[in-house]
């Protein structure tokens, strides 16, 4: 029998029994439709979190003090032994294929200005932040390229810190006081929104060696070098490394490329995504098991046509593919169906509710639908084995 | 205690319109025994499925006991088939995974009787039939003049005042056949209103009244002293 | 038709077909044991978190510089600074409270410790005898740090235990010289295995005065002050009483943050709570395909007992009898399919339980109790269209196999 053949006389039984077919493939098509809508959560959460960070550039590296191998700046909060200063980001200006470092120091403060009082959060910076960050100024100017250990008491202002503050009046060049000091403010930044649940737009920025003074401590939180984007991100770290050796007399900081957390996050939301789609999958199991049943009780009900097949001359090969494709098509069919649900749920969604992460992953998709037609041939084994093994003369007697 | 009036019954095959039953006009009284004769296509067996009350008239009325039958509703009807007819069929229609004594008390079990009451005149029933070493036997292990048997049975356990026949013994051979009858018209000669569908005429000649139908139309009445 | 009978009935059906009635069994206990698996590991987790958190001392405060607006886990209670710290004297003064029992302030840093040539990159940790108690740890040898000003910066040091092994490896550690960053300090004790409790570990760490590691890491202020108050009905008292003792110290601004125990449980509960019942949620998918599963080979039973059925109508039975007769058979599968996947389920939990000791897997008692309505109404609600299919067949088509 040519495949063609073979695809036309497996519909042809399986529409026969519209109904049973149907729900057949419902229930293999619910499991995909599952692991499509969960999948698509797993995906656009990865890409939502990391377009968060990828948002400030990607050829960044971030010095912390303290030594930690784990992800993150665990110790980094808590001080240090050696202190990482405004003098140190200046010497890693001279790291080979570094283009620029800003200090950060960051914490809250009350701030008033505009007859109104407001606690944000503080960040000393250097003046080259918006190019480092990709952020932009709206209004005015960011903070000018002071002497970093003598810079004069200016401000630039987060949009939402402008906003409660001055309301729509134009704050350039009035006074505000950052925890008792005063500072004249020469720029508002542009609306940078919400970044893993903090609020950019909610913050004032000062120069970083103010902010030392401000918080009267010695260690800056954080230098953030940008690099060369043609360089390698191990290159400049040696050379970085090899510059806080020379000023610290050991390697007393953690320094992490944007890649590498990229890579870690990346992992991360990897598994995640597949663990909901392991999820997703328990669905299909059950739907497998509705095909072997259906499959088992349409052996069971043909068997008078099994045996006319093989008096007409069908091979055991034969018949065991006819049933073995027929629950293939129920599986492909009802995956193909899930499929599109999936797809369709998830553009509603993604129009319903623009602010969801969602997005439609095609790997895991096919990767169900191949998953689908596999679990058709898994449970359709047995029962077509079963056919195939019926002896064609009590075949026929039946019925 | 059966009457029927003007009673016909159509169905749609394709663009036409049968006529199954066309203007039937009957009266049966109790205790009678009565066969229905006919070519294939006379309406036998659409007429005894309307007296079992198994298919309504499209017009036409039929008395049963004085009701009219067409102002039943659905649970109505079922109760009726329940308590006061019986039905024996060319195939039997026993259930398979239930025993002879299971079948038997299948009307009693939609009657909802208690179980033991249930027991016990199930084993009458299989009694009065001749089969009361067989009743944990399935039917697939029975001939199949003892499956008929333990239908006659469950169609008496409830004990019905009108027994309807459709081919009766159309299944069977002439010795169990003959047995099958037997057993029917003892029951007849007990009282009960007997109906017989056949094309047998060796049997239907038995009955103290033939029905001839031919075309949906009662063709042929013909009674004669019980002998 | 007496509802034992219809049990009866609908039973002897399914036990005709063996193979496909254990198929909708396993369908559905699949169903039941994921929702079981999955929440149980959600509690796990939740569980897991809030003994970690009780593991503090059920009637702790935790004081932190800098006022957070938003309740929870803001940014600012991981990074960032306050303008004023709490200091030593803020930390003594809230002893003044009736309602606090005891308190421990504390500071956290890095440094290099050094033991005969070995080097380690360790957090350290300025503590005060009373936080031996406030966190119920334990020693392995030698004493904790001891009861004396709190200003006074002894060169004592107390270690964790896995400190102890990698610097010390076999030699016992109390009495040794310890080089902390630029000074030297005496191991006093060894702390025994704790392993990790909120966020430290306390196995890796390097206890001393508090005023010694403020010296070291040269902070001014404190990191927390851990306040533990009389019982838990003070609580809240204490929590007031702290917030007053600070804001009348810090000029009248309220500029800490103090969390009870109890918020931040209730957080965790929250998030986690929520966590399990988005997994019930999907485990609950596959129960509807088991349901449609029942209801596509009840449809099939339908009609291969067609003739069964019309010979049920002949014999008087109603629509409302076969009805049940039916409805009846789908939810026996799923009241079975059930109580095997409750069981398969808790097989799971009791495997995972197996291979990892520690954690306390438990399926919640809504989750146990919502699969099984679920599964059985499942069964009910998919078994309702072949009933219906059954309960309408025309006796006469029924009785001739139409």
């Amino acid at each position: 029998m040519v495949f063609a053949d073979l695809l036309r006389f497996t519909t042809r039984s399986a529409s026969s029994h519209r109904l049973r077919s149907a729900l057949t493939a419902l229930g293999i098509g619910i499991g995909v439709t599952a692991v499509v809508l969960l999948t698509s959560i797993g995906e656009g959460l990865h890409q939502y979190v990391l377009a968060q960070f990828t948002q400030f550039g990607t050829n960044i590296i971030g010095i912390n003090p303290g030594r930690s191998t784990t992800f993150g700046a665990a110790t980094g909060i808590f001080g240090s032994v050696r202190p990482l200063t405004i003098d140190d980001a200046e010497a890693l200006k001279r790291v080979p294929f570094v283009i620029n470092t800003v200090p950060v120091v960051q914490g809250t403060a009350s701030v008033e200005g505009g007859g109104r009082e407001r606690k944000t959060n503080i960040s000393g910076v250097g003046s080259e932040m918006p190019v480092a960050f990709s952020f932009r100024v709206a209004l005015g100017e960011f903070l000018p390229p002071d002497d970093p250990r003598a810079p004069r008491p200016l401000a630039v202002l987060g949009a939402k810190v402008r906003s409660e503050l001055f309301g729509e009046r134009n704050p350039l060049g009035e006074m505000i006081r950052v925890g008792g000091e005063r500072y004249r403010v020469i720029g508002v930044m542009e609306s940078k929104g919400q970044v893993l649940g903090f609020d950019l737009d909610d913050a004032v920025y000062i120069p970083a060696a103010r902010a030392l003074e401000l918080y009267n401590r010695a260690s800056l939180f954080e230098i953030d070098v940008l690099y060369d984007k043609a360089a390698s991100a191990d290159e400049v770290v040696r050379g970085i490394e090899r510059m806080i050796i020379a000023r610290h007399g050991g390697l007393d900081v953690t320094i992490t490329t944007q890649q590498q957390m990229l890579e870690v996050l990346g992992s991360v939301l990897d598994v995640v995504t597949f663990a909901v789609a392991a999820l997703g999958g328990i669905s299909l199991l059950v739907g497998g098991v509705g095909i072997f049943t259906i499959m088992t009780i349409a052996v069971r009900e043909r068997t008078a046509e099994i045996g006319l097949l093989r008096a007409v001359g069908a091979g055991r090969g034969q018949v065991r593919s006819i049933f073995l494709g027929e629950s293939m098509l129920l599986a492909g069919l009802g995956g193909a169906g899930g499929l599109v649900a999936g797809m369709l749920i998830v553009a509603v969604l993604g129009i319903a509710i623009p602010a969801l992460p969602i997005g439609f992953s095609p790997p895991y998709a096919l990767a169900a639908e191949v998953i689908a037609v596999l679990i058709g041939l898994i449970a359709g084994v047995l029962p077509a084995q079963r056919a195939a093994g019926l002896d064609p003369v009590e075949a026929l007697r039946t019925e | 205690m059966i009457r029927l009036e003007g009673l016909t019954r159509t169905f749609q095959v394709g663009d036409s319109l049968v006529r199954a039953l066309d203007d039937v006009n009957l009266e049966i009284g109790a205790g009678e025994y009565l066969s229905i004769m006919g070519p294939s296509g006379s309406g036998k067996s659409t007429l005894l499925n309307v007296l079992g009350l198994l298919d309504t008239p499209t017009a036409g009325a039929y008395w049963l006991d004085g009701v009219n039958t067409s102002t039943m509703t659905d649970d109505e009807l079922a109760q009726t088939r329940q308590r006061q007819i019986g039905f024996v069929f060319q195939s039997f229609h026993l259930v398979a995974r239930m025993n002879a004594l299971e079948n038997v008390e299948l009307p009693m079990l939609l009657a909802g009787t208690p179980p033991a009451e249930r027991a016990e005149r199930g084993r009458l029933a299989l009694e009065g039939v001749g089969l009361a070493a067989r009743r944990d036997h399935r039917p697939d292990q029975l001939s199949g003049g003892e499956r008929q048997r333990v239908a006659i049975a469950r169609a008496m356990v409830m004990q019905p005042k009108l027994l309807l026949a459709d081919e009766p013994t159309g299944n069977l051979d002439t010795a169990s056949g003959a047995e099958i009858i037997r057993i029917v018209e003892k029951l007849n000669s007990e009282g009960l209103t007997l109906v017989v569908v056949t094309h047998d005429r060796q049997i239907g000649e038995r009955a103290g009244r033939r029905l001839r139908l031919r075309d949906g139309r009662v063709v042929e009445d013909l009674r004669r002293e019980a002998r | 038709m007496t509802y034992r009978d219809c049990v009866r009935v609908a039973g002897g059906a399914l036990v005709r077909y063996p193979l496909r009635t254990l198929m909708m069994l396993l369908a559905t206990a699949i169903g039941v044991a994921a929702v079981l698996t999955l929440t149980s590991l959600g509690e796990a987790a939740r569980r897991f978190v809030s003994g970690e958190f009780q593991s503090l001392g059920t009637h702790l405060l935790i004081v932190l510089p800098g006022k957070i607006e938003t309740s929870g886990m803001g940014p600012g209670l991981m990074a960032g600074e306050a303008p004023r710290d709490i200091t030593l004297d803020d930390a003594r003064a809230l002893l003044r409270s009736p309602a606090v029992e005891k308190v421990a302030p504390l500071v956290i840093g890095a440094a290099t410790v050094s033991f005969a040539g070995l080097e380690r990159d360790i957090t350290v940790m300025g503590a005060t005898a009373s936080l031996l108690e406030v966190r119920g740890w334990k020693l392995a040898s030698g004493k904790f740090l001891r009861d004396e000003d709190w200003d006074r910066a002894s060169p004592e040091c107390v270690i964790g235990h896995v400190v102890r092994a990698e610097l010390f490896a076999g030699q016992p550690a109390v009495g040794q010289w310890l080089r902390v960053g630029d000074r030297r300090c005496r191991v006093v004790g060894v702390l025994a295995e704790q392993g990790i409790s909120v966020m430290v570990n306390v196995d890796e760490l390097v206890l001393m005065p508090v005023a010694s590691a403020q010296q070291l890491l040269d902070v001014p202020g404190l990191f927390r002050v851990l306040v533990q108050s009389g019982d838990r009905d003070a609580v809240l008292r204490a929590k007031r009483e702290v917030t007053a003792i600070l804001r009348e110290r810090h000029r009248g601004i309220e500029d800490v943050t103090v969390i009870t125990q109890d918020s931040v449980l209730a957080t965790f509960d929250e998030i986690f709570g929520a966590l399990t019942a988005a997994l019930a949620g999907i485990a609950s998918v596959s129960l509807v395909v088991a349901g449609v599963l029942i209801m596509n080979v009840m449809l099939v039973a339908v009609s291969q007992r067609t003739r069964e059925i019309g010979l049920l109508k002949a014999l008087g039975a109603n629509r409302r009898q076969v009805t049940w007769l039916f409805l009846t058979e789908a939810v026996i599968l799923a009241i079975f399919g059930a109580v095997a996947g409750t069981l398969l389920g808790y097989l799971a939990v009791g495997m995972m339980h197996a291979l990892y000791p520690n954690l306390d897997f438990q399926p919640p008692a809504w989750a146990v109790g919502g699969a099984f309505v679920v599964a059985v109404g499942c069964g009910l609600v998919f078994g309702i269209l072949p009933a219906r299919r059954a309960a309408r067949l025309d006796p006469i088509a029924a009785l001739a196999g139409r």
